[in-house]
């Protein structure tokens, strides 16, 4: 088993790539589209470094969350890449840091990505009044170190069993490392059940300060777990193109893919209860939702069931294009760049509606909800109808932290684990056997 | 298959290891095997006996479509207001048009599923040979408890070709070898 080295080469190329990225950044911060630059207000760089600092974290989160899932499970054919999911798992660290800056910005009012932390829009809004004790910048901030710590302590410390168990494991009898490991694994699975979408409640669905769905932290977190688990396949991919992991047959990456293809049904799945939901009842605070998406920004509401759901449904649908490198490397591409984009229609409109009525509202001086947006005539706005190039930049700047991030981790270990209780059973892990 | 009927001569091992040696032995020396019965399935079985990737779920998707399709046409032949349907009965609910996609996708959800669950099981079903009313005959009881059997079938073969097998499941350890015509 080759030790990974992380050569210059990927250093200089994950380098540019963040350069890119900051640059992308600095100059969302000054081309705020016409809109609603007169705010004053950055919404285009801000919601752009929410969304992608929401997007890594959580990525980072739900690998965590499956990590135990999985060892609570008994399954075993994981273990040949989970010092991959353990490195993806530590990136809620640099996350965490992130987001604190939001927070401080929301705290400090620096920016206007939330309607709710304007106190004069909530003292004079019912609905926003009632939400207080939740939705409020003590909270946001606060409750988000809090719980991110929290999960930070567990991924770390799965982490660090794992590494003890590389060092020790031999030695000790009873698999003490692995019953050490099921214990935190136990306790950290409801603990994120519960604070996961809370999380989600207030850095995502909050955007839209009005509206609420119950569904909304299924179909989110289903999203991370997916642009995780394509990302996951990507690198593996990549990794054995240069020599690594040799361990890992086409039978694991066939059941990552089958991963892939049942968890993207099943993100449709959330997605469609929670439109069909609100397009039957037609309840005006809840409708108003989806009808500014579907009228407004219909190459996001549309673009995101067509890559979502529809190219993923059909291409991964064959057993062969899930036991291929070619096709599923693509496939997983699509995937990861297609929950970037979930992301970007969750976040992004929501944004722009909050940042044009604080706009009008300076203007007017009157007092007016969240939900009147509609009037807004729909037309082109870069960075938040559609993806514009400074937020590809963005992403790519962030995919590559993130993956600097990993490969940095990657190297402080062995690439598998050594003493795993499962790692014979993952060796001979096998699919199916014809071809 | 009533009147057809299949010579058998088999072997039974006591062991799957054992059998899988067999069978491969079997297959460098290119006969013809009817077919190997096992209480349990064996992992790497089926490459060894060159048995090819199951077609069923062409079957499934096949059978899935169609009830998309029944799904759709039927619910647009009831509520109309779609290119070809005028609506047999046409009902308002919720305020919605005659025909609105969302309020279809759970019943052709279903659909799909059930079409597919029941068509693939039955397809199996047929393919396996199996149904009311079908005899299967078990060439060995105790090969649905605690033994590994190796069939051959020996209608056509003459005797040297049989007393070949036979030195075969005596060389492969067989433990018994019986004939049997089902």
């Amino acid at each position: 088993m080759k030790q990974f080295t992380f050569e210059a080469k990927q250093k200089n190329f994950l380098i540019g790539m963040m350069g890119l990225g900051i640059l992308c950044l600095i100059l969302s911060f000054i081309l705020e589209p016409a809109q609603i630059a007169e705010g004053g207000t950055h919404a285009r760089f801000w919601s752009n470094f929410l969304l992608n600092v929401v997007f890594f974290t959580g990525i980072a989160f739900m690998i965590t969350f499956v990590i135990a899932a999985f060892t609570l499970a008994y399954a075993g054919w994981y273990v040949v890449f989970k010092r991959i999911w353990e490195a993806f798992s530590s990136f809620m660290l640099p996350g965490l840091i992130m987001m604190v800056i939001i927070g401080i910005a929301v705290y400090a009012h620096m920016n206007h990505l939330y309607h709710w932390a304007d106190s004069d829009a909530v003292a004079s809004d019912k609905v926003l009044t009632g939400k207080s004790s939740f939705l409020n910048k003590n909270w946001y901030l606060f409750g988000s170190i809090i719980i991110v710590g929290s999960w930070i302590f567990f991924g770390r410390k799965f982490r660090q069993i794992s590494i003890e168990e590389d060092k020790h494991g031999a030695e000790v009898a009873d698999f003490a490392y692995h019953r050490n490991l099921r214990k935190y694994a136990a306790i950290f699975l409801p603990i994120a059940a519960f604070t996961g979408p809370a999380i989600v409640w207030q850095w995502v669905m909050s955007v839209d300060a009005h509206w609420y769905s119950t569904l909304f932290a299924w179909y989110s977190m289903a999203s991370w777990w997916l642009a995780g688990c394509s990302l996951t396949i990507m690198l593996i991919i990549y990794l054995k193109s240069k020599g690594y992991l040799e361990a890992i047959t086409k039978e694991h990456l066939h059941d990552l893919g089958k991963f892939m293809f049942a968890f993207s049904i099943f993100w449709t799945y959330c997605w469609f209860s929670q439109y069909m939901l609100i397009w039957y009842t037609n309840n005006g605070e809840e409708t108003i939702y989806y009808f500014t998406r579907k009228s407004e920004y219909p190459v996001l509401f549309f673009g995101n069931l067509v890559i979502n759901f529809v190219l993923p449904f059909l291409i991964l649908m064959r057993n062969t294009t899930k036991r291929r490198y070619g096709t599923l490397f693509f496939s997983a591409a699509l995937v990861f760049f297609g929950h970037w984009f979930d992301y970007f229609y969750m976040i992004k409109p929501g944004v722009f509606i909050t940042a044009k009525e604080a706009l009008e509202h300076g203007k007017e001086g009157a007092h007016e909800a969240a939900g009147h947006a509609v009037e807004h005539a729909a037309s082109f706005v870069p960075g938040f109808t559609i993806p514009g190039l400074l937020e590809i930049g963005v992403f790519l700047g962030f995919t590559a932290f993130f993956i600097y991030w990993v490969f940095n981790q990657l190297t402080k270990a062995p690439l598998m684990p050594l003493n795993d209780p499962y790692m014979e059973e993952s060796l001979h892990h096998e699919v199916q056997s014809y071809e | 298959m009533k009147g057809h009927h299949k010579e058998v001569l088999f072997g039974l091992y006591n062991d799957e290891e054992v059998l899988m040696n067999a069978v491969k032995k079997a297959n460098k020396q290119h006969l013809d095997i009817m077919d190997v019965y096992s209480p349990f399935p064996i992992h790497g079985l089926d490459p060894v006996m060159g048995l090819e990737e199951s077609r069923l779920h062409i079957v499934g998707f096949i059978f899935g479509m169609l009830g998309t399709l029944t799904a759709l046409i039927g619910i647009s032949w009831i509520f109309g207001g779609s290119l070809m349907f005028h609506g047999d009965w046409p009902t308002i609910f919720g305020g919605k048009p005659y025909w609105s996609l969302p309020a279809f996708i759970p019943i052709t959800f279903e659909l799909t599923v059930l079409f597919c669950a029941i068509g693939m099981t039955v397809v199996f079903y047929i393919i396996c040979g199996l149904g009311f009313g079908v005899d299967n005959p078990v060439l060995d009881d105790r090969i649905t408890d605690d033994k590994f059997c190796l069939a051959f079938q020996t209608n056509d073969m003459d005797a040297s070709a049989v007393d070949n097998l036979k030195g075969f499941f005596q060389s492969t350890g067989a433990e018994e070898v019986h004939t049997k015509t089902i």
